[in-house]
């Protein structure tokens, strides 16, 4: 067995991030040691049968050789409870889960598109790469955005960071893909940039969309509920063009947007729903 | 791996189950379509040590599953709608037996159709197959349109299916029996009379979750199959109930995540169990689950598990 991706990790750190954010730092050499940007590990918030599973989360750094950070918001009960653990106490993690991002070469150029609380694992990137790198970011408004520190590291990566809120609150005001085309319709050496997203599906559909207009080669990273997060639940199915599906968590959850049907993403319940979203959104 | 190096146990279980005249070194076994064909988990179990794995259902041709949300975590348990994604059998025989057969454990194959041609046609390419020891009818699912648990919830319709796949083969053939029925004895009776060799239940319970501020269901496929130790109670009352109206064997299942709980389904009358849900909050519940059984019975001292096997004491 090459490595073992089942493991009790102990908490370092955990305290508030800000912006309704924790930063959750465990001991987990064999993760932090294999861990590529993109990965993601299930972690268990109780032992308990009540949440039953695990949860996914991206990792967003490697902050030591032999530990892994987690960023998480509070967004229901697994995080609310995983938000009681304490320093010294040992959480069930499983990883690192499925296929990263590509790390680009040193004559590329990255851009990173990051939505709501798709950052980690982007913030983990940005920490990878040996390129210059543009972030482009975009929440609802200017309390939704990544944690302050959080901001600052991207800065310090970065070679700039772009930020759109839909209300103004900070950066230009709408949404991060107006300010992505711009970006890169401006661009001149269109053929050295390599796209990197994590977000809601819509705002990826969006990416992508640009991404194809100008023929930019666009890696996503696909958020899907799951349940097992090792490929046998079938739950975290992602629609492809061809046909049929592609786990989130085996053969992603970072995609080559062209795989992507995007038309079947949009979270929505009712196919005819879909498809009135899917003509309402042009 | 850490390896920890165990005090050797000088007395030891025996935990032999003879199951539709299959042999099971122990009556542990992975339910289907929590386990996958055995190779994802294969990394944290060693497949050796396992009474045996139920695959994936399989179906004559490759079903792409229902669109996504498929799953919906609710109280101690969860909701799917897979909708039996899998390769179709050819690819099965072709691509995914050839691995299972690399182990010494038990593979049962767990046939679905949409139509009783269609089951049959599966029994039939599985006829004569090496390595594999039995058949696990799904007449239950809740996740498809037509088949499945439109067999399950109708007496005559499960007789005349399972009559027509034991016409079809030689193989021990199990009936995975649905719980959404009012009386699930009748139907392990007619199991039992159109021939089958042992009976599974339960399959997962029909079940919905609302988002109350979308006013939608969570599932895509509004309705889903609710597993986990919420139904657990439900599961061990039907194997009690179906034990004592049958001869047939049971694999007794439904939200097993402790030795303990298995002890259950066995006590109420179980040969055999299988590990579901569980298999995906723990990837390693079904080695917890043997060492429980084995550590149970050497401290009650109980020499053989099959001495527990029925033994609720209800007076």
């Amino acid at each position: 067995m090459p490595l073992n991706r089942l493991s009790k990790a102990t908490v370092l750190s955990h305290k508030p991030a800000g912006r309704g954010y924790y930063r959750i730092v465990l001991n987990a050499p064999e993760i932090a040691s294999g861990a590529r940007p993109g990965q993601f590990v299930m972690l268990r918030v109780s032992e308990n049968l009540d949440p039953l599973l695990a949860r996914p989360f991206g990792i967003s750094d490697v902050p030591a050789k032999s530990a892994i950070e987690i960023l998480y918001r509070v967004v229901g009960k697994g995080t609310t409870m995983l938000t009681g653990r304490k320093v010294g106490e040992k959480l069930v993690v499983l990883g690192p889960l499925g296929r990263g991002f590509p790390l680009p070469d040193k004559g590329k150029t990255l851009v990173m598109v990051a939505g709501g609380s798709g950052f980690p694992p982007l913030h983990f990137l940005s920490q990878r790469v040996g390129c210059s790198s543009h972030l482009f970011l975009g929440s609802r408004d200017r309390e939704c955005l990544p944690p302050t520190g959080i901001l600052r590291n991207f800065r310090n990566s970065c070679t700039r960071v772009h930020i759109a809120t839909e209300d103004g609150s900070m950066g230009s005001q709408g949404m991060t893909t107006d300010i992505l085309n711009a970006f890169v319709t401006k661009l001149e050496r269109k053929f050295n940039i390599v796209l990197c997203a994590c977000g809601p599906h819509s705002m990826l559909a969006a990416v992508s969309r640009i991404a194809n207009l100008h023929a930019i080669p666009c890696y996503v990273s696909m958020e899907e509920r799951m349940a097992c997060g090792l490929g046998v639940c079938m739950g975290c199915s992602i629609p492809m063009k061809g046909g049929g599906y592609k786990r989130a968590c085996k053969e992603g959850p970072v995609f080559d947007a062209q795989e992507i049907d995007w038309s079947e993403t949009v979270s929505l319940p009712f196919p005819q729903l879909r498809k009135q979203v899917n003509t309402s959104e042009r | 791996m850490c390896i920890m190096k165990k005090k050797p146990i000088k007395a030891k279980a025996n935990l032999n189950v003879d199951f539709a005249g299959i042999k099971l070194k122990n009556p542990v076994l992975t339910a289907s379509g929590t386990f996958g064909y055995g190779e994802e988990l294969a990394e944290f179990v060693d497949l050796n040590l396992l009474g045996g794995v139920i695959v994936k259902g399989i179906s004559l041709t490759p079903m792409k599953g229902n669109p996504p949300p498929r799953i919906w975590e609710t109280p101690s348990g969860m909701l799917n709608a897979i909708g039996l994604e899998n390769p179709g059998v050819d690819v099965f025989l072709t691509e995914k037996l050839p691995y299972l057969r690399r182990f010494d454990t038990a593979v049962l194959v767990n046939i679905f159709g949409y139509s009783m041609d269609e089951y049959v046609q599966v029994a039939e390419r599985l006829e004569g197959v090496q390595g594999i020891s039995g058949i696990e009818v799904n007449i239950s699912c809740p996740n498809v349109k037509a088949g499945g648990m439109a067999f399950g919830t109708d007496v005559h319709a499960t007789s005349e299916l399972l009559s027509a796949i034991r016409k079809a083969t030689n193989l021990p053939l199990i009936a995975k029996l649905s719980p959404n029925v009012t009386d699930v004895t009748e139907f392990a009776k007619a199991a039992q009379d159109a021939g089958c060799n042992g009976l599974s239940l339960i399959n997962t319970l029909l079940g919905m979750a609302i988002d109350v501020r979308c006013r939608r269901p969570r599932l895509a496929n509004c309705t889903g199959g609710l597993s986990g130790p919420a139904i657990r109670p439900v599961a061990v009352r039907m194997v009690w109930q179906t034990a004592k109206a049958v001869s047939l064997p049971i694999i007794g299942m439904g939200g097993i995540m402790t030795s303990n709980d298995a002890l259950e389904f066995i006590l109420a009358g179980a040969s055999a169990i299988a590990v579901g849900t569980a298999n995906f909050a723990n990837p390693r519940a079904t080695l917890d689950v043997l060492d429980g059984l084995e550590s149970f019975l050497l401290e009650q001292g109980v020499s053989k598990i099959q001495d527990v096997i029925g033994k609720v004491n209800v007076r």
